[in-house]
């Protein structure tokens, strides 16, 4: 089964992904009309910054077991076991914010959207887009990211793929291939400006 | 292997699941006071306030019991507990013998000391069925009296303010939810419940009722006399253990249980609102009834059983509430003596509404208030559970735009 994987060290932080996911969870599907929608449509997946500025796709992790949906009062949050997907029931869900409590991440949120009943504010998380996915498509965030900080793909493979680097950073006979050279020069960068200004500050 | 489980709550049935999940074959009993299917107590006080109906609290469907194998003993209490012979009497029922028992009895309603406590109208709020009875008076109530500034007090005249029914508030601390939050946090709740209408009265009790079959007058600690046809009593609550021999399994306010979930006898666990166990952020044994915990301990209590040597780290006491325009999320330590080996930070934007507090024991987080603000509230408090130090700056977590970036180096 693919699933959505998330490569911080490529993250540009450019939010494209949160744009994208909004998009995919309006009533038109199309970003310049969902701007226009009420309720906004808001993105389930938040890009947040790091402490020098780098950018993170924080998304769910559809955890297993799920500590939202042991902690849901109201029995709101399920399994769909064919997309390995945690999901929220917008109808059930009685907006107590226990999840939130619960969620290690933090990638809950609570706002109205347009499958919820209108005027209700809910709980509001990734659903991993399996409207799209039955659709054919792959996950909006995924599709959108240009930085191929997200990646949708079999686990193992991309475990395996993590595996080979380490390997080959412990070995340095093997043959290098920095995956995310461009981006690991930009952050490298990015720190160092910020290092230098803080140091200029101190002193 | 047959495993008996005391308590149809939360604690209960999450041991019961697990249990299955890991021995199909084994035999299970459940014994529940509450003739009801599993249902979700937190949400009782919704069905005070109207926002869900009854149909909304079971957490399991009917056939539960069918579907788990598991017999149900309903509607009565068990009234002893035979550890030499290892069995349970359950009021007008046999013995029932047991390999394997699991005492998830939670808690009741911590009773009052007053004058004519009999009289009609004046409740607890623990069950469904004590909701179902608050409903009856609510249509004739024309002004309520709640006992406590606790959590129950205070969903209890949330509910009723909802309903349209002037309530007064008698705390007997300085401020309202005294466990649960801080002052700061307690006070913005208390603002925001005295500009909806509710009347709260500091530092001072009930000592008795007067009415003519139902409740029409309370007199108070301070002398003065009070009209009220409607009294809910929430004043925290107690262990269930009154069947549990005390000279052989250890009993504190709790009952006293290792990272096992065992108590001191061997065979027996103990989950849930009547469980006493290590809590993370005050490192001494704690009673912490709470739903989530109960889920968690029974969970990890159901594996023990099985055979499968589990150990759960500890309990953490938390809460959420969400009053009117207030949310407030804490967690560990609020409440940090000022004397003690705590760093407690703070941030307060009276105007936004926004309040964070933070305690600290040398590197780690114990304790957290969040007024608003709440959605990334979790990470807090698995950093809590995890005990990780924290690494990065303090101030960070304090922001509001603290987010998991900063976390991962």
């Amino acid at each position: 089964m693919r699933k959505v994987i998330v490569h911080p060290q490529r993250c540009v932080g450019c939010m494209q992904c949160m744009h994208a996911c909004a998009t995919a969870h309006s009533k038109s599907k199309e970003l310049f009309a969902a701007a226009l929608e009420s309720p906004l449509p808001k993105a389930r997946i938040h890009v947040g910054v790091g402490l020098f500025n780098e950018g993170f796709p924080n998304r769910c992790r559809h955890c297993e077991p799920a500590p939202c949906q042991l902690a849901c009062l109201p029995g709101a949050i399920s399994r769909d076991v064919e997309t390995d997907t945690v999901l929220i029931d917008p109808d059930l869900c009685i907006n107590c914010a226990s999840c939130a409590m619960a969620c290690p991440f933090g990638v809950i949120r609570y706002h109205q959207h347009c499958y919820a009943p209108p005027g209700k504010v809910v709980a509001v998380k990734c659903d991993n887009c399996f409207e799209r996915q039955m659709q054919g498509l792959i996950p909006a965030c995924v599709e959108v990211c240009k930085a191929h900080a997200l990646t949708f793909e079999d686990p193992s493979r991309a475990l395996k793929r993590r595996t080979d680097e380490v390997a080959r950073s412990v070995s340095p006979g093997v043959l290098q291939t920095d995956l995310a050279a461009g981006f690991s020069v930009l952050n490298a960068h990015k720190r160092q400006q910020i290092e230098i200004a803080l140091r200029r500050s101190q002193s | 292997m047959k495993h008996v489980i005391i308590g149809n709550g939360i604690a209960g049935i999450s041991a019961a699941e697990m249990i299955r999940q890991m021995d199909a074959d084994a035999s299970m009993t459940l014994i529940g006071d509450e003739s009801f299917p599993p249902y979700c107590r937190p949400m009782i006080s919704m069905v005070l306030e109207g926002s869900v109906g009854y149909d909304r609290l079971p957490v399991r469907g009917a056939d539960f019991y069918d579907r788990m194998r598991i017999q149900p003993i309903l509607g009565n209490r068990v009234t002893a507990l035979d550890v030499d012979n290892r069995t349970v009497s359950v009021q007008g029922e046999h013995n029932i013998s047991y390999d394997k028992l699991l005492i998830a009895t939670g808690a009741d309603p911590r009773p009052i000391k007053a004058n004519n406590l009999h009289l009609k109208n004046i409740f607890f709020m623990r069950t469904a069925e004590h909701v179902r009875a608050m409903l009856e008076a609510v249509p004739s109530a024309r002004r309520a009296l709640v006992l406590g500034g606790g959590l129950v007090g205070f969903k209890a005249a949330y509910g009723l303010l909802h309903r349209g029914i002037p309530v007064t508030m008698l705390i007997r601390s300085g401020y309202p939810l005294a466990l649960q939050v801080d002052p700061r946090a307690g006070q913005m709740i208390q603002d925001e419940l005295v500009a909806r209408g509710l009347d709260v009265r500091v530092e001072v009790h009930v000592i008795g009722f007067d009415g003519n079959s139902r409740v029409r007058r309370a007199f108070l600690s301070d002398g003065t006399e009070l009209d009220c046809d409607m009294v809910v009593i929430g004043k925290g609550v107690t262990p269930a253990l009154s069947f549990v021999p005390k000279n052989i399994i250890q009993v504190d306010l709790g009952i006293l249980v290792n990272r096992h979930l065992e108590t001191s006898v061997p065979g027996i666990y103990a989950a849930g609102d009547v469980a006493e166990l290590i809590d993370l952020a005050r490192n001494t044994r704690w009673v912490n009834a709470i739903w989530p915990e109960a889920v968690a301990q029974g969970r990890v209590a159901g594996m023990n059983m099985v055979g499968r040597k589990v150990a759960y780290k500890g309990s953490l006491s938390r809460n959420v509430i969400r009053i009117f325009g207030l949310d407030v999320m804490t967690a560990g330590i609020v409440n940090a003596p000022h004397d003690g080996p705590y760093e407690v930070i703070a941030r307060d934007d009276p105007l936004r509404k926004n309040y964070r507090k933070l305690v600290f024991l040398e590197d780690r987080l114990v304790g957290m208030t969040l007024v608003n603000h709440i959605q990334q509230g979790g990470m807090l408090i698995a950093m809590m559970q995890s005990g990780r130090p924290v690494n990065i700056s303090r101030e960070k977590i304090l922001s509001a735009s603290f987010n998991y970036r900063q976390l991962i180096r």
